[in-house]
């Protein structure tokens, strides 16, 4: 066990290697120059030339990719063009928010999602299995900016029972931290809940058409613990990795949720970096979020040996 | 770059911030909500050092931690701020400034005469009017701790107005240390003696920016006007909190998380004009000024005739209602400097008044000989002022008979691409959009699109020496009469060269919680110090 | 009387079909039964709905309708052609990678790799990368496509090789390459169809979520999600300048995620939902 755990995680640095290479890459060689921005407006062309010297912008890029990749290797992933700021620390700052948000809106969305997917299992066929399904189908199908806008606009303006935007740090109170959240965790969880419900529900039913489901219900197993006990059991594996697949799906949402409630978080950080062209901002977090993906991937896999002792042969 | 004491504090502080005990920071002494203003601006801080940078958002900074020699009073005329006395000698070319007393560094350590020259030469270097004025000046010596002498071998009538001006880059005094850094270089260590000191234990750049009154600031005593007079600092602290989405802003301030917000869109004013606890207030009255710069160097707009067919076509009401809305916050102005400043003039705007004309217009690109090929517009998507006009722009033009690319990128991506000076085909560019200070668009050298320096020059490289030569004779110019006198002859050459053209002018009103009051107005800048909360 | 019986076992996508149906004939009809989408009036902006503009006008002044319905054509070639692409791209790499064993150890580690690259910030990168334009944002969103294309093909591959009709055509000397085509071509067809349907749908979705955050199709050009991204600002106030292409692509995602889930229970396709 432990040496399939350590043969994975070495298995992710050629891995690691590759987004670095695309990156960095992608990046240097588009268009877009943060020395002009800056500079601010009046700035002459001269004084635009200067710091771009200045951030050794003026480099070959496989020069500025050397001196990128050995600090990389170091574990430094650089300062941001515009503060001077470690990236790492501006990384660290900014973590809290989007872990927050990631985990409540992963806590809300498997808990509605798996409860909607196994009551409309239970009752396929029935309206209440339509509705659950149609509900979750729609909520696939809107924009995560729209369902934010309108969650603003309903509980935060009108009903004003919760702030509009912003974070509050866990170190100022849980309840503070949670109203923050709320709003943000249903706008982004929509689609996860949506994707998961589909899943549990189909995966479902097809556990219930097995023999030994068939076999359960002719002993006369009670319907619900059957339910559970049986078949959620054999469904983890799918689920699990569909949130694991899922993760992907939620670095993209976490983006555009913080640019709607203004959280102060990665997602917000590299957009912004995008809009300047902060080079090492942008190269350090997606640096990052590509190592939580690989992370969450593997702990998924290892997950499936613990559901579904059979993938371990 | 090289890691500084600050950053390995504040790399320790964000360690230990995600440490078991998180609450330490935060729970030092943060001042209650009745004593904190949060404020969103129209951008975010690109860099603390606002020599370094022309951007706003680092003046705006800048004015909050660091002091002047000299303000501007509502009138926009020089008046001491961290002088006392100051008088010139009768040839006009000794200046002798004597700083008052009781000013000091958020170190502790006194402001010196020695600081304050070493600010005025790094400062000049980067500034319009401190080039100007270097190439005037003899010297700037130090009498004694509080006395300093410019001597000039030429007169130079615009001193004061260099020195106060709240244009980027704006001269703030810096200790000796940091002043004499490079120009070039940008500086990290945030020391001023400004009536508020950044926090940068708190702060996060990017997301919001942390400044604590100052308790060691002594302000005039006298009132406050625009950025003279006394910097009364009425709560414990002020947050930049930076929130690029407006939806999101406007609906913040309407809640009461933030009590002031630099740019509501228009369109979002009615919902917030029905707000009881919401007050729309203009900051700057000058406004400011959309600039649509023309490349010289390629067709066709390297062609005289064809840069004037735009003067016909141009329609500025149309791209400025899309954005502004209601003619109370924008106008249409034939001036080459801006509208409602002392510069503003009717020369040679026939083809304004007489609005677009494309008849007369057709007939200057007949004249020009227009060949059809394609006019390269660069728009920047992420602005929306920008985007729609160059929107609008491009339907004007052709419907006059151009044939226009829009080449639709985020702003970034323009700044770089209008540096090129290749053909609009090869990465280069025949239109871009850009916006400037009303005032600093009130005056023919204070931005680089004015000048007619050709290939030296800034975007767009017009070349015309009688633009240059007039530009010299308004520097001279001893009274405001005699430069509006040239400000006059200065335009009527502009619109036969036709060096750039406007958009429009517009006001962008800002927007405050009703119990957050004493703004004061200085251009291009927003003073945080006399506002107080109740 | 076999397409009643279809339909009426599979009512999903029955429905499905024939909301796209609708859809895509009024979008190749969109010049003959709207006007210009791109001319705008300022002097008519913000008109709510009426006779002479049937949805209302936008903040320039646009005509609402004619964008909405030009904006179908936009929406669905990028949801189609990023759908198409990835599908053919990925089914050449995935059954290279899956039937030869050296090629697969270096494509997979590859896709890994790209597949850990966050599909949004990738996106929002690669449109910066040149002015934004309809075929770059279709690229954008196609590239972080393509490794889940891969994925499935190639477990289908890895799941069909070891079928003993296989063996049986190995040990009667076929080549490789007809192996593939032949053999294993066809078992991917299904699964790919299903995913091909899910893609259309995600990549309509992020095309509106990059205009939102400013990296999509260039603003002149309507799309469901630039005009919502564009109109976000006037929900309040206008809210029809977000109603009608809000409706129109919830709609069009809803019917396309009927036909796909209605595929998935009539092919009886395992592989693809678990992608």
């Amino acid at each position: 066990m432990t040496g399939t755990i350590l043969r994975r995680l070495l298995s992710m640095l050629p891995v690691m290697g590759i987004v670095a290479i695309c990156v960095f890459l992608l990046l240097h060689l588009a268009p877009g120059d943060p020395a002009s921005i800056i500079a601010g407006e009046n700035a002459t062309p001269e004084n635009i030339a200067r710091i771009r010297t200045q951030l050794g912008l003026d480099q070959p890029v496989w020069k500025q990719f050397l001196v990128w990749l050995v600090a990389l290797v170091q574990g430094d992933l650089g300062t941001s063009m515009f503060w001077g700021d470690p990236v790492s620390s501006l990384i660290a700052q900014r973590a809290e928010p989007t872990v927050s948000l990631a985990i409540t809106t992963l806590l809300v969305a498997v808990f509605l999602a798996i409860s909607i997917g196994v009551l409309a299992a239970a009752k396929a066929g029935s309206w209440i299995d339509r509705l659950v399904m149609g509900f979750a189908v729609l909520g696939f199908s809107v924009p995560v900016f729209v369902v934010g806008y309108v969650l603003i606009f309903v509980f935060a303006i009108n009903l004003k029972w919760l702030p509009v935007q912003g974070y509050s740090p866990i170190a100022d109170g849980l309840v503070l931290w949670l109203r923050n959240l709320v709003l943000p965790s249903i706008a982004l969880g929509m689609a996860y809940v949506a994707l998961i419900a589909r899943i549990t529900r189909t995966t479902m039913l097809d556990v219930l058409a097995e023999d030994y489901m068939r076999t359960a219900r002719a002993k006369g197993v009670a319907t619900r613990s059957m339910l559970f006990r049986h078949a959620l059991k054999n469904a983890a594996v799918p689920i699990a990795t569909i949130i694991g697949n899922g993760i992907a799906l939620l670095i993209g949402g976490v983006v555009i949720t913080e640019t709607v409630f203004n959280i102060p978080g990665i997602g917000r950080l590299v957009v912004d970096a995008i809009a300047r062209r902060d080079y090492p901002i942008i190269q350090g977090v997606i640096m990052v979020f590509s190592g939580v993906y690989v992370l969450v991937n593997l702990l998924v896999d290892l997950s499936y040996t613990l559901f579904d002792p059979r993938v371990r042969g | 770059m090289k890691t500084t004491r600050r950053t390995i504090m504040r790399t320790g502080m964000a360690a230990a911030g995600a440490a078991a005990a998180p609450g330490i920071l935060t729970a030092q002494t943060r001042p209650p909500a009745s004593r904190t203003i949060r404020a969103v601006m129209h951008g975010d801080i690109p860099t603390y050092d606002p020599i370094w940078t022309t951007a706003n958002m680092s003046a705006y900074h800048g004015a909050m931690v660091y002091d002047q020699l000299f303000g501007v009073d509502d009138k926009l005329q020089p008046k001491p701020q961290m002088v006392s006395k100051y008088g010139v000698s009768d040839d006009q070319l000794t200046w002798t400034f004597e700083l008052r007393d009781g000013l000091k560094f958020s170190d502790g350590s006194s402001v010196t005469a020695a600081d304050a020259a070493a600010s005025i030469r790094r400062w000049a270097v980067r500034s319009g009017t401190g080039q100007l004025m270097l190439q005037r000046l003899k010297d700037i010596s130090t009498k004694d701790d509080k006395t300093f002498v410019v001597s000039l071998k030429e007169r130079f009538p615009l001193l004061l107005d260099g020195f106060s001006s709240p244009s980027t880059p704006v001269l703030f005094v810096m200790r000796k240390k940091e002043a004499e850094t490079d120009p070039m270089q940008k500086i990290d260590t945030i020391i001023g003696s400004g009536p508020f000191v950044m926090n940068q234990a708190e702060t996060r750049a990017g997301s919001q920016y942390i400044y604590d009154k100052n308790p060691n600031y002594n302000p005039r005593n006298e009132p406050p006007s625009a950025s003279a007079g006394g910097k009364v600092v009425k709560v414990d602290r002020v947050i930049f909190q930076n929130m690029p989405d407006s939806q999101t802003a406007v609906a913040a301030l309407q809640a009461g998380e933030i009590d002031f917000y630099e740019i509501p869109p228009i369109d979002l004013l009615d919902q917030i004009q029905t707000d009881r606890n919401i007050n729309l207030i203009n900051l700057a009255d000058l406004g400011t000024v959309g600039y649509i710069g023309l490349n010289w160097l390629h067709p066709p707009f390297d062609n005289k005739l064809l840069r004037q067919s735009l003067l016909y076509i141009v329609n500025q009401e149309e791209m400025m209602k899309p954005t502004f809305v209601d003619r109370k916050w924008y106008a249409a102005c034939g001036g080459w400097m801006t509208c409602g400043s002392p510069m503003e003039n009717d020369a040679n705007t026939g083809w304004f008044k007489g609005g677009p004309n494309l008849a007369k217009a057709g007939e200057l690109m007949k004249a020009g000989g227009y060949d059809g090929r394609p006019v390269v517009v660069l728009q920047a998507t992420n602005i929306p002022y920008m985007m729609n006009a160059a929107t609008v722009f491009a339907q004007q033009l052709r419907a006059a008979g151009y044939n226009v690319q829009l080449a639709p990128m985020d702003w970034a991506n323009v700044v770089q691409r209008r540096a090129n000076k290749g053909a609009p085909d090869q990465g280069g560019w025949n239109v871009f959009f850009t916006s400037s200070g009303g005032l600093s668009n009130a005056n023919p050298y204070m931005i680089g699109g004015m000048a007619t320096t050709g290939d030296k020059g800034w975007f767009g490289w017009p070349s015309d020496a009688k633009n240059e030569e007039l530009r010299t004779k308004w520097i001279n110019a001893p009274t405001l009469a005699e430069r509006q006198a040239v400000g006059r002859e200065l335009q009527e050459n502009a619109w036969d060269i036709v060096p750039h053209m406007y958009y429009g002018q517009w006001r962008q009103p800002a927007a405050h919680r009703k119990n957050v009051t004493g703004w004061l107005k200085v251009p291009e800048a927003i003073p945080l110090w006399n506002v107080s909360k109740t | 009387m076999r397409i009643a019986r279809f339909s009426r076992r599979n009512p999903t996508i029955v429905l499905g079909a024939m909301i796209l149906v609708v859809v895509v004939l009024v979008a190749l009809a969109a010049p003959w039964i709207t006007g210009d989408p791109v001319l705008l009036i300022p002097a008519d902006r913000l008109l709510p709905p009426g006779a002479k503009y049937w949805l209302g006008t936008d903040h320039l002044g646009r005509d609402i309708y004619a964008r909405t319905v030009h904006g179908a054509r936009i929406s669905l070639l990028v949801g189609v052609t990023v759908a198409a692409l990835s599908v053919i791209i990925g089914l050449g790499i995935g059954l290279a990678a899956g039937y030869w064993r050296r090629v697969d150890a270096i494509v997979m580690r590859f896709m890994d790799g790209l597949m850990a690259i966050p599909a949004i910030l990738l996106a929002i990168a690669l449109v910066s990368l040149n002015k934004a334009s309809v075929s770059i944002v279709i690229i954008a969103i196609t590239i972080p496509e393509i490794p889940r294309v891969v994925r499935l093909v190639r477990s289908v591959v890895l799941t069909v090789r070891e079928m003993p009709y296989i063996e049986a055509a190995v040990s009667g000397g076929s080549r490789g390459q007809k192996i593939v085509l032949r053999h294993i071509l066809p078992s991917t067809i299904a699964p790919l169809i299903v995913q091909a349907t899910y893609i259309t749908a995600s990549a309509i979705l992020i095309e509106a979520g990059l205009s939102f955050l400013g990296a999509g199709v260039p603003p002149e050009i309507p799309t469901w999600g630039n005009m919502i991204a564009q109109s976000r600002l006037f929900v309040a106030r206008a809210p029809w300048t977000v109603f009608a292409p809000g409706t129109a692509l919830a709609m069009v995602i809803l019917a396309v995620n009927l036909v796909g889930d209605g595929l998935r229970d009539f092919l009886d396709v395992r592989l693809a939902r678990r992608m």
